[in-house]
């Protein structure tokens, strides 16, 4: 007995110490990143060793001062959340479907989109956006950002939403048309209200992996509709190495993924696997 | 609501035989529903693939004049042109060392995540922010790791009394600066499906194994890898499909140089339609690249397949 609560502390121990290990290899660069968020560039380009240096707040008040800051976040919000609200549109009720029958092609068509290379439709939105004038006017070029980034929001919805149709007992909806309700009002008042929380995991994750995509924006964006991820990588160019700017930039576009990393981390790898992992 | 019950049947009911389920009531009339998605599927996927093959069919400049088909010549231009089979090797050398070093470690990470201990939830939950967060900031929070004069990398191997090391700035070095951050991101990834995969298999085989006599590095060898083998290839597949595509760190951190020592197909894809403006070339190479992946999916699944036939 007492020999096998000292093997299990031994066990214990062992593993405590890999997640030390692992902690340190996988968290201190954001923690670094946080951190140097927090120094002043005087101290940035200091010692690292140096840790006592006081924290300020002088890079976030020059993002929002100088570089306008609150008007890329809002670019941001409006791409990420156009496209997950058009995103849960079209995908809600694809998912139903698909989750109800056989598809012919539906897992080979969603491989397909979750295969192809990114810059393989950034020409062709970028010509179309050249043809419709949209390079010129904001809100067109919104229009496109939003079209493009439905490309990740939309398969993302579908496939996070079919597990929680299925978990639905098809009697509810067997019982609904026996009542004589019609196939929309069956969805609308029945199934739809039992699949809100898997609503909200599309919406959150979609959101976040439209917020966090760069190449997009990267070809698309004009000056004025630019998201965070593009107006950071912009800064690189700009002659001195700001870096607590750019750490600062960092910090607030990872802000909305490390809180869901906290908030729902099960979702997170059926999302990041595609539903290849549950 | 009224209170008369009608039994209705649905519009269009036709016999029971048809369809390869049996006569389902419930799915009846729901087709509508997929439409919407199904459109915007056809027009944002569908139709760009199919314009980006006639693009590379033909020559046309950035600003969308086409000047008429040339068959295959962009193909022909780039097969002769030792940019792209050196792009080509850089995304092969890229994707089998980040493949290989994620796997291994991901093994490892991946035993001990699948360790029962109080407070291995919260911990495996916290190991996916580098996945998760947005790759420009970890490409911007490597970047000053790497600065060659006050990067932390460096003044870490001067505490120690080593040399520093150019990471970004040399040829020799940034393809494997570049492949640390991405086996840094994608590591806790790979851990957590092998620690699920680890922890869903049968306690049976290890038990037999034991009264055979087998001591825990043979039964890690040659009980759990093979019946990991399964989640393993989807673990990599999966890292597969990205690694072959692999561009925003890269783009941020090196724009592909120097000298092209980082420039990966998809880099290159993208500088060659909006750094040089040549739209119909770099079709080429897109689609070169998605037949790439395309065929390292395909012998992934073959394997997959062949290996599950066998059990």
């Amino acid at each position: 007995m007492s020999s096998s609560t000292t093997n299990r502390r031994r066990a214990y121990a062992l593993t405590y110490m890999g997640y030390i290990v692992a902690a340190l290899i996988f968290f201190v660069p954001v923690l670094f990143m946080l951190w140097s968020a927090f120094r002043s560039n005087v101290d940035i380009t200091g010692s690292i060793f140096n840790i006592g240096t006081p924290l300020t707040l002088e890079n976030f008040q020059n993002l929002f001062e100088r570089f306008d800051f609150i008007y890329y976040i809002r670019n941001s919000f409006i791409i990420a959340g156009g496209s997950t609200i058009l995103g849960l549109i079209l995908g809600v009720p694809a998912a139903y479907v698909i989750a109800r029958r056989a598809i012919p092609g539906i897992g080979f068509t969603t491989l397909l989109a979750r295969m192809a290379p990114g810059v393989l439709f950034v020409v062709p939105f970028f010509i179309l956006s050249m043809k419709i004038g949209a390079t010129s006017n904001d809100a067109l070029n919104f229009a496109v950002l939003i079209a493009a980034h439905l490309i990740i929001t939309l398969p993302l919805c579908i496939w996070l939403l079919i597990p929680f149709y299925e978990e639905i007992p098809k009697s509810l909806e067997e019982a609904a048309l026996i009542d004589g309700c019609t196939p929309r009002q069956r969805f609308m008042q029945v199934v739809l209200p039992l699949v809100t929380p898997g609503i909200s995991v599309a919406v959150t994750l979609s959101f976040i992996f439209s917020w966090n995509y760069f190449l997009f924006a990267l070809a698309l964006a004009s000056s004025n509709t630019m998201p965070l991820p593009v107006i950071a990588f912009n800064f690189i160019g700009q002659g001195s190495s700001d870096y607590g700017g750019l750490m600062a930039a960092s910090t607030l576009i990872s802000l909305p993924a490390i809180i869901l990393t906290i908030v729902a981390q099960r979702w997170l790898v059926r999302g990041l696997t595609g539903g290849a992992v549950k | 609501m009224s209170t008369t019950r009608t039994i209705t049947t649905p519009r269009g009911q036709r016999p029971v035989t048809r369809g390869r389920k049996s006569f389902d009531p419930v799915s009846q009339g729901t087709i509508p529903f997929l439409i919407p998605a199904l459109v915007a599927t056809v027009g944002l996927v569908l139709i760009p693939v199919l314009y980006t093959i006639w693009l590379s069919l033909t020559d046309q400049d950035i600003a969308g004049n086409n000047s008429g088909f040339v068959g295959f010549e962009n193909f022909a231009l780039m097969f002769q042109n030792s940019e792209f089979w050196y792009s080509l090797f850089v995304t092969l050398q890229l994707f089998i060392v980040c493949l290989v070093v994620e796997t291994v470690l991901g093994l490892g990470l991946g035993y001990l995540l699948s360790r029962d201990v109080p407070g291995r939830a919260i911990f495996q939950g916290l190991l996916l922010i580098p996945a998760i967060t947005a790759s420009v900031a970890v490409a911007l929070v490597w970047m000053l790791i790497y600065d060659p004069t006050l990067g932390a990398a460096n003044q870490i191997l001067q505490a120690i009394g080593l040399d520093p090391v150019v990471w970004l700035g040399s040829r020799e070095m940034a393809p494997w600066s570049i492949a640390i951050v991405d086996i840094w991101q994608w590591t806790p990834f790979m851990a957590l499906i092998i620690s699920a995969g680890i922890r869903s298999l049968p306690s049976e085989p290890f038990e037999a194994a034991s009264i055979d006599g087998a001591g825990p590095v043979k039964k890690a060898f040659f009980v759990g890898l093979p019946l990991l083998r399964s989640v393993l290839l989807v673990a990599m597949l999966l890292r597969t499909v990205d690694l072959i595509r692999f561009f925003d760190t890269i783009y941020i951190m090196t724009q592909g140089g120097p000298v092209n020592a980082t420039n990966t197909l998809n880099v290159y894809g993208y500088r060659a339609a909006f750094i040089d403006q040549e739209p119909s070339y770099a079709a080429a190479l897109q689609l070169s690249l998605f037949a790439l992946v395309i065929l390292i999916a395909a012998i992934f699944t073959f394997v997959r397949k062949r290996s599950t036939d066998v059990e």
